[in-house]
């Protein structure tokens, strides 16, 4: 029995290693979301994010120097806009007082350097070096200058990996700035679409797309991007909307993650309703 | 033979830093070479079919859980594009398949190969047109894998390969 087990291992060890080690894959892609796995990953991730660190402030120090030059010469753009800026901010804070609503523009920030990028085409996420430590929790968007780049998903004590524009797991609520119009913004693997937007919707080439306030987990108005085309179906009730962002995720270096969360009230009493109407 | 396991971890760990922070000097339009797998190729091109599979297992399993991807899909692709490679690590032939323009083709066919399969396990969105996925998937960072390893092993040392 053992001579006839020890031969057939010897003929077949090849596919037998090939099985067992493909079902242990298949296992494991099916148990991503379980909790051990997560912790596992957290661990692993953080560790090696610590090396990358290192290596990307050597490699981006060159591209910083040349950047500095630029930078000076936009803050001082920047700094004639901000005066100009500053006069309609009193004249709106003296309105809001006037109409007693409450203020939502001071929002706190947490810099953050991309560590590292995958640039798998589908599931796109970024390694930054900001974590727990300083304030960072799941489900914090994350922005730069230009607007929305997207969702912490992952945190470590020093580190946190957020899912990016360019991946298929990150949906968000949008609307078109102009005309007000709802869609649901996704990443398809090769260009960031709107969904759910009927022929009859006012929808228009170079119209803005924010973060719509119903969005359960951006709940803030941002600007994500334009409308670069639109392309009509003849079979579908659906128009299919292509979207160019604001921000260009291939270059991107520095971000802003918003520290703030969807309010825990708001969505209890989502909670309580759905329940009672079940 | 763990000796030769042990040194291909070694050598992959330095190649991984490579392909998650540098590698963004030589992506073009999201298309980006795949060191590891050329790595993988030449080990198990090397070694054998068995010695590349558990390898390829191994650089995908720590590939999935330093970059926080979703653990399993490199694993899985990994595991069948080292199985795949190991067909052509014959003793007697070996020297036919290091020459530069066979290396290249072998890393070719692992790299459309492994590239499929990643993105069809990491891509949930099935309304993309199929031949489409394939080829902006898997046949654009296949070739440019393939060229990256054609320049890579043009200049290897043939001594050491013919030595080894």
């Amino acid at each position: 029995m053992l001579k006839h087990f020890s031969n057939f291992w010897n003929k077949f060890k090849e596919y037998i290693v090939l099985v067992i080690l493909v079902l242990i894959s298949l296992f494991t892609l099916s148990n991503n979301n379980s909790n051990s796995i997560k912790n596992v990953k957290t661990i692993a991730f953080s560790s090696f994010a610590f090396i990358s660190n290192i290596i990307s402030n050597i490699t981006t120090s060159t591209i910083v120097k040349n950047e500095n030059v630029q930078l000076r010469k936009m803050n001082a753009e920047l700094m004639l806009q901000i005066n100009l800026l500053r006069q309609y901010g009193i004249e709106n804070q003296e309105l809001k007082k006037l109409l007693s609503l409450k203020d939502t523009t001071s929002l706190p920030l947490i810099p953050a350097s991309i560590v590292s990028k995958s640039f798998n085409t589908t599931t796109n996420t970024f390694t930054l070096n900001s974590g727990s430590n300083e304030g960072v929790k799941p489900g914090m968007p994350v922005i730069n200058d230009f607007g929305f780049i997207g969702i912490v998903q992952n945190v470590s004590d020093n580190y946190s990996i957020i899912r990016t524009l360019k991946n298929v797991d990150l949906h968000v609520t949008v609307k078109d700035e102009r005309s007000r119009v709802n869609a649901i913004l996704k990443w398809d693997g090769n260009n960031l679409i709107l969904t759910n937007i009927p022929f009859t919707s006012d929808i228009k080439i170079g119209d803005r797309i924010v973060v719509s306030e119903l969005s359960t987990i951006v709940p803030i108005s941002l600007p994500i991007g334009y409308i670069k085309s639109v392309e009509y179906s003849t079979t579908d009730i659906f128009n299919k909307v292509i979207l160019e962002p604001f921000a260009d995720l291939t270059t991107i270096e520095n971000v802003f993650i918003i520290k703030m969360l969807q309010s825990t009230e708001i969505k209890n009493l989502e909670l309580n309703f759905y329940k009672k109407g079940s | 033979m763990k000796t030769k396991f042990l040194y291909s971890l070694l050598v992959f760990i330095p190649i991984l830093i490579v392909q998650i922070t540098l590698i963004t000097f030589i992506t073009w339009n999201s298309i980006a070479p795949n060191f590891i797998l050329i790595l993988l190729v030449f080990y198990t091109i090397k070694n054998n079919q068995l010695f590349g599979t558990v390898l390829g297992f191994t650089y995908g399993l720590l590939l999935d859980l330093f970059t926080g991807g979703l653990l399993g899909s490199a694993m899985l692709s990994f595991t069948v594009s080292g199985f795949l490679a190991g067909y052509f690590s014959n003793e007697n032939k070996r020297h036919i398949y290091f020459k530069p323009l066979n290396f290249s083709l072998i890393v070719l066919l692992c790299a459309i190969i492994s590239s499929i399969m990643f993105s069809f396990f990491s891509t949930i969105d099935f309304s993309r047109n199929i031949f489409t996925s394939i080829f902006e998937d898997g046949l654009l960072p296949g070739f440019y894998t393939a060229i990256v390893a054609l320049i890579l092993i043009y200049f290897y040392p043939r001594r050491k390969l013919i030595e080894s």
